[in-house]
């Protein structure tokens, strides 16, 4: 029954995905900063490295930044929010399959699809650059784990914020303190390593770096194998505390909900 | 011509009407004024990260060192807390006016429309990022030792300049916002485009940097009026300014007339 579900929710998602294109693509073009800062770092790193990073090292970075941002968005945190507080998820809850299932397969059905619209943007900047750093393919390869996991964690982050809802009516305000924090500790705006060695220690040990600068590092093969290992394995360790964190907030929350609006 | 004057001091009485009535009503709820005041202060420092670690690395960025950076980000800190207390709100309220059809009420009173739009809502709390910035401004001058009146009085002007065309590029999301709804996320979107005004314009190179000249004026609102400040102009940097806030006002009010033949009423 449940794959069968999950496979038709899938179709679903990637429907909703197809009918609404311009507002993924106004998305995607808001996420497209990376670009931006990788014209900015270029430019700094013109007379010589920084931190590592040569100018073809930083257009990698930022290409894959921002790739790699497409591939791991998600946005239940505002939908699931917004259906608490007016009282929306009254249907779903009657449905058969499990509400956070759903939300689960309508966004991660929606990731071909930004994959597909970003990929252009992203290897037309790559060539506009002048190129970067070559890609081999076992990096390639080491970074698919490293994505899954850091979709996980994007995900029930969010799951877990959307959450509070039930206590506190609206959580997007709660969300999107967190993305600020997000863009600068992550490796988005820039690559957590130039940070002075302190804080960038303190930095990298933290959620934002394992959901977005960690893949980058590893697509662009800036990772010894040690260092690798380790960060899958504090990956790891994000995704099951936000999976903890996230099935208490809904246990404890869901019997609070007041249904016809929080 | 006396027509013009008084149609322009009445609009600005109806905008300092309506941000009365926008205060009083942020006074009710003085918990947002940590999540609003506060934290967006907060955040808006945090946001120094890249730059501060560029100077890390560099020393300087593209000819500022610390101190003109500092007058830079304080000048981005007021031009952010002014679009987001000001410009950003009337936007969003007006979007929702023009989805809902209730735009009518406003398009009745015997005020211009675009006034009425523009005046339509404040964000008071988000004024402490305006007072923030200033104290940032001060102390990077201070820093530099470089004051002067004449860099001061041209600064301010610059500074003008630049909110005018901060107000044109909100014009002219509401006017396209007249055939396409929820256009919402584009406010926000302008906004995080905005943080790159944190950055001098001479960092960018060639197409980039005419585009936040020109195309997505940064360096009007930003970097012009903190160079000014600080005494180091370039030559033609205020007939630049003048005639891209000049070029935007007049695309605006374009936009907006031709957007609002299009407004249906009800359901537009």
């Amino acid at each position: 029954m449940t794959p069968r579900v999950a496979a038709a929710m899938w179709r679903f998602g990637m429907a909703e995905a197809m009918a609404y294109r311009a507002s993924m693509f106004v998305w995607i073009l808001a996420t497209c900063f990376p670009l931006v800062s990788l014209a900015l770092w270029s430019y700094l790193a013109e007379d010589g490295a920084i931190g590592g990073y040569d100018q073809a090292g930083f257009v990698s970075y930022f290409v894959a930044a921002f790739m790699i941002r497409q591939l791991t968005s998600a946005w239940v945190c505002w939908v699931l929010s917004r259906q608490i507080r007016l009282g929306e998820l009254d249907a779903m809850l009657l449905r058969p399959a499990h509400p956070v299932l759903h939300h689960m397969m309508s966004n991660f059905a929606a990731l071909p699809m930004r994959a597909l619209m970003a990929l252009p943007l992203g290897v037309g900047v790559l060539v506009m650059a002048g190129g970067g750093d070559p890609v081999a393919w076992g990096d390639v390869l080491r970074t698919l784990p490293t994505l899954a996991l850091a979709w996980g964690i994007v995900f029930l982050c969010q799951l877990t914020v959307a959450c509070l809802a039930f206590w506190l009516t609206s959580a997007t305000s709660l969300y999107e303190a967190w993305l600020a924090l997000h863009l600068v500790l992550s490796g988005y705006l820039l690559p957590t390593s130039l940070f002075p060695e302190r804080f960038a220690e303190v930095i990298r040990a933290l959620p934002f770096h394992a959901a977005l600068g960690f893949p980058v590092e590893a697509l662009t093969g800036r990772l010894s194998h040690a260092a690798y290992v380790e960060g899958l394995g504090l990956q790891c360790v994000w995704v099951v505390c936000f999976g903890v964190l996230a099935s208490l907030c809904w246990r404890r929350g869901v019997v609070r909900y007041g249904s016809v609006g929080a | 011509m006396s027509g013009g004057v008084r149609r322009s001091v009445g609009a600005l009485r109806v905008a300092a009407a309506q941000f009365r009535l926008c205060v009083l009503q942020a006074l009710q709820y003085r918990v947002q004024f940590w999540t609003e005041g506060v934290l967006r202060v907060a955040w808006s420092l945090m946001g120094i990260a890249p730059l501060w670690v560029a100077v890390q690395h560099r020393g300087e960025v593209a000819g500022w060192g610390v101190g003109g950076l500092m007058v830079l980000t304080g000048m981005f800190t007021i031009m952010s807390g002014i679009y987001g207390a000001m410009v950003q709100p009337a936007l969003a309220e007006s979007m929702a006016h023009i989805r809902r059809g209730s735009l009518d009420y406003l398009l009745l009173r015997p005020v211009d429309a675009m006034v009425s739009c523009l005046t339509s809502m404040y964000s008071p709390w988000r004024m402490l990022e305006v007072l923030v910035g200033g104290g940032l401004v001060g102390y990077g001058v201070y820093r530099e030792g470089v004051f002067s009146w004449e860099g001061l009085a041209m600064g301010g002007a610059l500074g003008v300049l630049g909110v005018v065309v901060l107000y044109a590029m909100g014009v002219l999301m509401l006017a396209a916002s007249f055939r396409a709804l929820r256009l919402e996320n584009l406010t926000f979107m302008l906004e995080a485009m905005l943080d790159f005004g944190r950055w001098p314009v001479g960092v960018f190179r060639g197409l980039l940097k005419a585009f936040f000249t020109f195309m997505f004026p940064l360096a009007v609102i930003t970097t012009f009026p903190a160079a000014a400040i600080l005494g180091r102009s370039q030559a033609g940097t205020f007939t630049v300014a003048v005639a891209v806030t000049l070029a935007f006002v007049f695309a605006a009010r374009l936009a907006w007339n031709r957007g609002v033949r299009h407004y249906t009423s009800a359901s537009s």
